[in-house]
């Protein structure tokens, strides 16, 4: 995902911002805007609660729905 | 009957985790009246010129976009600046970045639940939420993604909903019956194992009483190839 998608997602639960932690990029020569983020965290700014970007996609599915599936 | 202990929305998920790619497969095609309403929509009427800073960037959604067939016309519509697709199911979203890549579109992807969605209130101005809503297991559950619908579509933005209907040929039932029922429809894969699929198939009414009840304005509906069709409009709080 790039960044700039913080624009428009938000915590699922309480709709509040989130902030992009522990985040690592694919390598795009430093053009920030274009920067795809690989892995880290989206945190709710309200209610702290963690979302994963695996692989670059963002999974904000509500906590209770994000444990794993069965294989 | 309100209630169906089996379905969930995390079974609902892992179901299209495992028919993701052969589903995918399956699923080449645009449907017609979703080309229809991206091509006329008012949503999207005008925006040739300069919009002001507080409409853009257009944001357009493929709500339960699976492999983004739909997120790929909107991509491709020149008024829309940015299209983001969001699926319950993580197989599905990669059978989307993989049709992303072979057909050259842009499309930023997002793992969700259409009954809470991880959007900013008015953020979008063109949705498609097709065949998806029909996939949630309570009548709560629909209503509340309607309302979810109608909380991130701006009050200018339109939306096309789409359900299963009673009205199908498929179905021995009464189309002007108050409320529709829960079935499962098998899904086989290539190698003759079935799947069950939970699918709520709406009455007309109950369809339109719903929408009618929830959050969005309903612009106008009817019924097309067995499905029911809305376009709805975000309401101002």
């Amino acid at each position: 995902m790039k960044e700039s998608l913080l624009d428009i997602l938000r915590c699922p639960l309480d709709k509040h911002e989130l902030e992009l932690e522990n985040a690592t990029y694919a390598d795009t020569d430093g053009d920030t805007d274009a920067a795809e983020v690989v892995s880290g965290e989206l945190v709710c700014t309200d209610c702290g609660e963690r979302y994963p970007i695996d692989d670059g996609i963002p999974n904000l599915l509500p906590p209770d729905m994000r444990e794993e599936s069965p294989a | 009957m309100e209630e169906d202990d089996r379905a969930t929305p995390s079974t609902v998920r892992d179901t299209y985790d495992r028919i993701a790619s052969h589903f995918a497969t399956t699923r080449e095609y645009a449907w017609p009246e979703v080309e229809s309403f991206i091509e006329t929509t008012d949503a999207l009427a005008d925006r040739t010129v300069p919009a002001t800073s507080a409409t853009r960037p257009i944001v357009g959604l493929d709500l339960g976009c699976g492999n983004c067939r739909h997120a790929e016309l909107l991509a491709a519509t020149d008024a829309v600046d940015r299209v983001l697709g969001l699926d319950i199911s993580r197989n599905l979203l990669e059978t989307a970045r993989e049709r992303a890549r072979t057909n050259e579109f842009s499309v930023a992807l997002c793992q969700g639940d259409a009954a809470a969605l991880p959007l900013a209130t008015d953020a979008i101005t063109v949705g498609v939420y097709v065949a998806t809503l029909h996939h949630l297991p309570t009548r709560e559950l629909r209503r509340r993604s309607l309302d979810e619908l109608g909380r991130v579509l701006r009050p200018d933005g339109r939306a096309l909903v789409s359900g299963w209907s009673t009205a199908h040929d498929r179905f021995d039932s009464d189309a002007v019956a108050e409320t529709g029922f829960d079935t499962t429809v098998e899904w086989t894969l290539p190698g003759g194992e079935t799947i069950d699929r939970f699918y709520h198939i709406y009455s007309p009414p109950e369809f339109e009483r719903d929408l009618e009840r929830s959050a969005l304005d309903l612009c106008e509906w009817e019924l097309s190839s067995g499905n029911c069709y809305a376009v709805v409009a975000g309401t101002r709080e």
